[in-house]
């Protein structure tokens, strides 16, 4: 640390004694300053264990004098060998243009401290630093003008691997967040393939049976049409049948098992007959069959 | 058994002739085979219409056609803003002596033989009007000269005028409920029906055109009786009628039934209609259609073929998606019966 803890001053405010309150001002050094730098201070008050510094008697930053400003004040407390040491870092900036070398005030100030005995107010005393006037600088004499001017620096040399490494994490980052919204809204490749009902149905019937007269069979067809109405994504009537022959070609050459089919169920579930004999569980199964077969080719 | 048999037997005849009643109609009236065939509907059903289209579009013509096949008489009447009740009961005249006359006016001395009366601009007329005009529907009667008069074969068909507001009185939903289709009607879409329209002079001389539909051609008198074996004959299966229940459903409480449209919020969609008057309709109108398909039982086509007609009018929305017209009804309808499984 630049602060060699060069004691300019030790002012004792009173006869030196362990419960007496001493101020130790310290500082970079006490010369060499131009104008405009900064002066760093360092003052210690060491007090008794059971003294308390009033905050507001420490000094506020801002003009000082017509040539010296105190910018910065920091404050800390510690305790150390019985004894309460406050510590204050100054910042005071110098202002004055000095003509000549010779020293400059700063100013001393008051802390207020309150003990056990009452309030006591610490002096800080005034001290002083030395300042020097700035000065033109004589070059060498140079016999090309070039010569004056300071050589360019150096280029920096730039480390290529690691923007590369970055930019090629990033994109790989980019295209693991594109692929996850693809899948999120179904894009391709992550279109789910149309679900198969025909062929679920199929299955159903190849293990179960399509079921054998009444209600069974009734049933069977009411999945039957449940299966279309999937496949239409809507209600399908025999009327509608055209259209969906028309958005779905797959199922064209079937046209005449969907006529057939859609009648017998108009005259089962409509009508006042029974299924007639050239309708039943054996041609219901092959219809689904077909329509199955003919889902898996579209 | 024989006089269901007898029953079944006069239907199928009765069909045939209900079927040359399109065709004669269809030879004034071009373009317009689904209008037709839902007038036929309303008649045979015993209900009345609301028809919505625009002015020309051949509205009167149908009317005068359906009533010339009929073999019975017609009677028009234009609603204005200054029309009374009394206007349409009674003639009042001077007669020659130079004394106030007071008769009876054209509805009421063919009471007994007006199988159409036409209400054009119906929304012209004053509540009083349309008050007098629902009893007339609901009851086929009226009361003048201190008497009532029955109106036996009476269907009134009803037009709105749908293009100017001012000096009109909107139909309130109840008396819309009353009518039993709303019927819309636009010029004919085909090029060639259109072109003879413009430019075949039979059909700019109404008089010339009606000449061309033989008279009574299925006669009116017989019209309630063939409605009521209609209605009798046609049957509904369980499963038919289970599906017409979950379509009122899906109309009532479209969020339950899993229906719903795109930017609509469907659970606050409907105000009001839908009532039993009206799926009841649905039904009297959905028989008639499978009696003139052949059939005598229903099928959910029959259902749907006619449930737009049937039921738009009589469905009251929020009064925010009212102002967009009767679109979302009709969309909501199809939403229904897209959403709605058979059987």
């Amino acid at each position: 640390m630049r602060i060699a803890c060069l004691a300019l001053a030790l002012i004792a405010t009173l006869p030196a004694s362990a419960q007496e309150p001493t101020v130790r001002v310290h500082s970079a050094r006490p010369f060499g300053y131009f104008v405009g730098d900064l002066i760093h201070a360092r003052i210690d008050v060491s007090a008794p264990e059971n003294a308390a510094l009033s905050r507001a008697s420490l000094p506020k930053p801002g003009a000082l004098t017509g040539s010296l400003d105190l910018r910065d004040v920091k404050f800390r407390e510690v305790s150390e060998n019985g004894a309460r040491i406050w510590r204050l870092a100054l910042t005071y900036q110098n202002f004055y243009v000095a003509l000549d070398a010779r020293e400059i005030e700063i100013p001393g100030f008051d802390l207020a401290i309150s003990t056990a005995e009452g309030t006591e107010t610490v002096k800080v005393p005034a001290w002083r630093v030395g300042v020097s006037p700035l000065r033109e600088v004589a070059p060498q004499k140079q016999d090309d003008p070039v010569d004056y001017m300071r050589p360019d620096g150096s280029t920096p040399f730039v480390d290529e691997a690691t923007p590369r490494h970055l930019a090629v994490a990033a994109g790989v980052a980019a295209l693991l967040a594109f692929a996850l919204v693809a899948r999120d809204r179904a894009w391709p490749p992550f279109q789910r393939r149309k679900p198969r009902v025909f062929s679920a149905l199929a299955n159903e019937f190849s293990t179960r049976g399509a079921g054998s007269d009444g209600s069974e069979l009734d049933a069977a067809i009411q999945s039957v049409h449940r299966a279309l109405d999937t496949a239409n994504g809507a209600t399908l009537l025999s009327a509608d049948l055209s259209g969906f022959l028309h958005r779905r070609p797959e199922f064209q050459p079937l046209r005449m098992d969907f006529e057939r089919f859609f009648s017998a169920s108009k005259r089962c579930f409509f009508g006042d007959e029974r299924l007639s004999d050239d309708f039943r569980a054996e041609q219901l199964a092959q219809f689904v069959n077909a329509l199955a077969r003919r889902e898996r080719s579209g | 058994m024989n006089a269901t048999l007898h029953v079944v037997e006069k239907l199928a005849d009765w069909r045939e002739r209900a079927l040359e009643f399109e065709r004669e109609i269809q030879k004034a009236v071009l373009g317009q085979a689904r209008v037709i065939r839902l007038v036929t509907i309303c008649i045979f059903a015993r209900g009345h219409v609301l028809i919505e289209g625009d002015v020309g579009v051949g509205k009167t013509t149908l009317l005068r056609s359906a009533s010339r096949a009929l073999g019975g008489d017609f009677a028009r009447v234009e609603g204005t803003v200054d029309m009374m009740p009394s206007d349409i009961l009674y003639h009042t005249y001077l007669g020659e002596d130079g004394r106030p006359r007071v008769e009876p006016s054209e509805l009421l001395r063919l009471a007994e033989t007006l199988p159409v009366f036409f209400f054009n601009e119906i929304n012209r007329a004053r509540p009083q009007v349309h008050s007098l005009l629902l009893r007339l529907m609901a009851e086929r009667s009226v009361s003048a000269f201190n008497r009532v008069y029955h109106f036996p074969y009476l269907n009134v068909f009803a037009d709105r005028n749908m293009v100017e507001r001012e000096e009109t009185f909107e139909l309130p939903a109840a008396a819309r409920d009353r009518f039993f289709m709303e019927i819309p009607m636009a010029a004919p879409d085909d090029t060639e029906s259109r072109r003879r329209l413009v430019f075949d002079p039979a059909f700019h001389d109404t008089e010339t055109l009606l000449e061309r539909v033989s008279p009574g051609s299925f006669d009116y008198r017989k019209i309630p009786e063939v409605s009521r074996a209609i209605q009798t004959e046609v049957k509904s299966s369980e499963a038919l009628e289970r599906y017409v229940l979950n379509l009122w459903q899906a109309l009532v409480k479209p969020s339950s039934a899993g229906v719903s449209l795109p930017d609509v919020d469907v659970s606050s969609l409907i105000k009001g209609g839908a009532s039993p008057r009206a799926l009841a309709a649905l039904a009297r109108a959905a028989r008639v259609r499978a009696w003139l398909e052949g059939r005598n039982y229903l099928i959910p086509e029959d259902v749907r073929d006619v449930f737009v007609e049937v039921m738009a009018h009589r469905i009251f929305v929020d009064p925010i998606h009212a102002l967009r017209g009767d679109d979302i009804v009709k969309r909501l309808c199809r939403a229904a019966f897209d959403a709605t499984p058979v059987p």
